[in-house]
């Protein structure tokens, strides 16, 4: 199975070539599981669905019988404006086991992400931005803290490109807190490093260090309309997401 | 002679040529030209606030008619037809979504919608609408009705009009980015006493916002809204026009609270994006904007 994840992690990152540029689980614009200070184009919309592998969801919430298990979130976002991006999340949950059938039922969490930048890249400064996942909830005291905003995170995040021979190399520093204490691995300074090829800038490799693990990851934007992204998580757990992307202003962009 | 009455023969054919490729004469949709309009779209509600099913459907038919007589006088009908139902019961009948007339006019700057008749939401009565630009960015808004309530199915059942709604507030639009604000408070169908505020970004063919809304009977809720005008975006108009419905609306509700700051619509297809006047009348806010449907007069032979 080791090898399996091993061939996966090897085929994203030498075939994809012809496929990739990112979005994050949450749908906002980022790397893998951290934040950037990047936002999408005016006017982009997505409407998207990633694979969890069971290494990355919350150790609270997404356990069943004691087990974690893989899961999938699907999500629609926007950038009403260059500024701002907003997404709606859901991700699935195992509920109960019909021991007849063996049929799983399942139910969902849902939440939403905000990301704000106040100021945008400029040729000596980085961009900077700042967000959440997850802040509010509608279970307003009816059940434990702990089974509501399994996700729940606010972060400051500042993100520079750098450009030579036509390729583009991308600094992230971010600093991240996550407000349940099952999620605290998470917490901290967080960063990564992204790569556009000159010779296809649709397609972006990144690395990243979540506070806890390093993620390598790849995606690539097809035909203007899909992303694809594929990531491992110390070269054993694969995640995996699709999307489809409009431009609400009609413009075209190549990533 | 030759030359001159052969360059007036060149000037006259070449015209003749610019107005066969020019086409006939073209005017903006959504305006209300005279003609009847059959139409039909789909009503598509969900829900996932049930623990059991993670998503529950209802789709209904909507077909209508609209029938714009002249100066702005519209008579407009529309039913409700179940398709899909995992609601209930309840909501498994023909239903009629609205019959009514309708006039625009406009009192120098004060623009005013009456009508009279069935609304949806299962109302009948009389509604005045009223719309005051005070510039290009800001305006007052307000709407007053007085309104029973109708059932045609499974049985007939009537109600005479017994209940005052109205909402007033404002509107801000900030056109360089086609934003629009809209805040308002009032009485609302279930005679409970609430606001409203939302925020509204206006794209080609599509408008999306977020919205809060609070109601003394039904607390707090909100959530987001996609409005989609559907194409054909360029249509040829004639007499009788047989077309889809002119938009697509979702409205998203964190709660799931289906009592709360609930209001009628006068006009079948009303949405956040045209708002309550025909753009051929009213040029403020988004109307301003290209026009979603451009429509071809139909020329005799």
């Amino acid at each position: 199975m080791k090898h399996l994840y091993i061939i996966t992690a090897v085929l994203l990152l030498w075939w994809l070539p012809q496929t990739v540029q990112a979005q994050q689980y949450t749908g906002i614009s980022g790397l893998v599981h951290i934040p950037t200070a990047e936002t999408n184009h005016e006017g982009d919309a997505f409407i998207g669905a990633h694979f969890l592998n069971k290494a990355m969801t919350p150790d609270t919430g997404f356990l069943y019988l004691g087990e974690k298990y893989h899961t999938f979130d699907y999500y629609v976002a926007l950038t009403p404006f260059s500024w701002l991006e907003m997404s709606y999340v859901c991700t699935e949950r195992m509920r109960a086991k019909d021991d007849q059938t063996g049929q799983i039922k399942w139910s969902k969490d849902r939440y939403a992400s905000v990301k704000i930048q106040p100021l945008k890249e400029g040729k000596y400064w980085p961009a900077v931005a700042i967000g959440g996942n997850d802040v509010f909830t509608t279970d307003l005291g009816s059940s434990s803290p702990d089974v509501q905003l399994y996700f729940s995170n606010v972060y400051i995040a500042a993100t520079k490109h750098f450009t030579f021979a036509g390729n583009e190399l991308g600094l992230t520093v971010a600093y991240r807190h996550f407000f349940r204490s099952y999620n605290s691995k998470w917490n901290g300074v967080v960063g990564g490093i992204t790569f556009r090829p000159s010779f296809f800038p649709q397609w972006r490799i990144m690395a990243e260090y979540t506070g806890n693990e390093f993620i390598l990851g790849t995606d690539v934007l097809l035909w203007q309309h899909l992303r694809l992204q594929g990531s491992v998580k110390d070269f054993k757990h694969f995640y995996g997401g699709v999307c489809l992307q409009f431009n609400l202003l009609g413009k075209k962009y190549t990533y | 002679m030759f030359h001159r009455s052969l360059l007036r023969r060149a000037i006259a054919a070449s015209l003749l040529a610019l107005s066969l490729w020019a086409g006939p004469p073209e005017a903006n949709a959504q305006s209300t030209k005279p003609g009847l309009d059959f139409f039909s779209g789909l009503d598509f509600n969900f829900k996932d606030m049930d623990f059991e099913t993670q998503y529950k459907f209802l789709i209904r038919l909507t077909p209508g008619f609209k029938w714009n007589f002249g100066d702005h006088w519209q008579v407009v009908g529309q039913m409700q037809i179940p398709v899909l139902n995992q609601y209930g019961t309840e909501y498994s009948f023909v239903e009629l979504r609205a019959l009514n007339i309708s006039k625009e006019f406009n009192i120098k700057s004060l623009y005013l919608r009456a009508s009279v008749g069935a609304f949806t939401q299962n109302r009948y009565g009389v509604d005045l609408k009223a719309f005051l630009p005070l510039c290009d960015w800001f305006a007052f808004e307000g709407q007053a009705g007085y309104v029973g309530s109708v059932f045609l199915f499974p049985y007939w059942e009537i109600v005479a009009p017994n209940r005052f709604v109205g909402t007033i507030g404002g509107d801000i639009y900030l056109p360089r980015w086609n934003t629009q604000f809209r805040g308002v408070v009032g009485k609302y169908l279930y005679d409970d006493i609430g606001a409203e505020a939302e925020a509204m970004r206006h794209f080609n063919h599509t408008t999306i916002s977020v919205y809060a809304r609070w109601s003394n009977k039904f607390n707090f809720d909100g959530g987001f809204k996609v409005i989609i005008m559907l194409p054909p975006y360029r249509r040829t108009h004639r007499a009788v026009n047989i077309r889809p419905a002119s938009n697509f609306r979702l409205a998203y509700t964190v709660m799931y609270r289906q009592w709360n700051n609930k209001m009628y619509y006068t006009d079948p297809e009303q949405n956040e994006r045209d708002g309550w006047f025909s753009r051929d009348l009213l040029h403020w806010g988004s109307h301003n904007m290209e026009p979603d449907f451009i429509i071809k007069e139909k020329t005799k032979k």
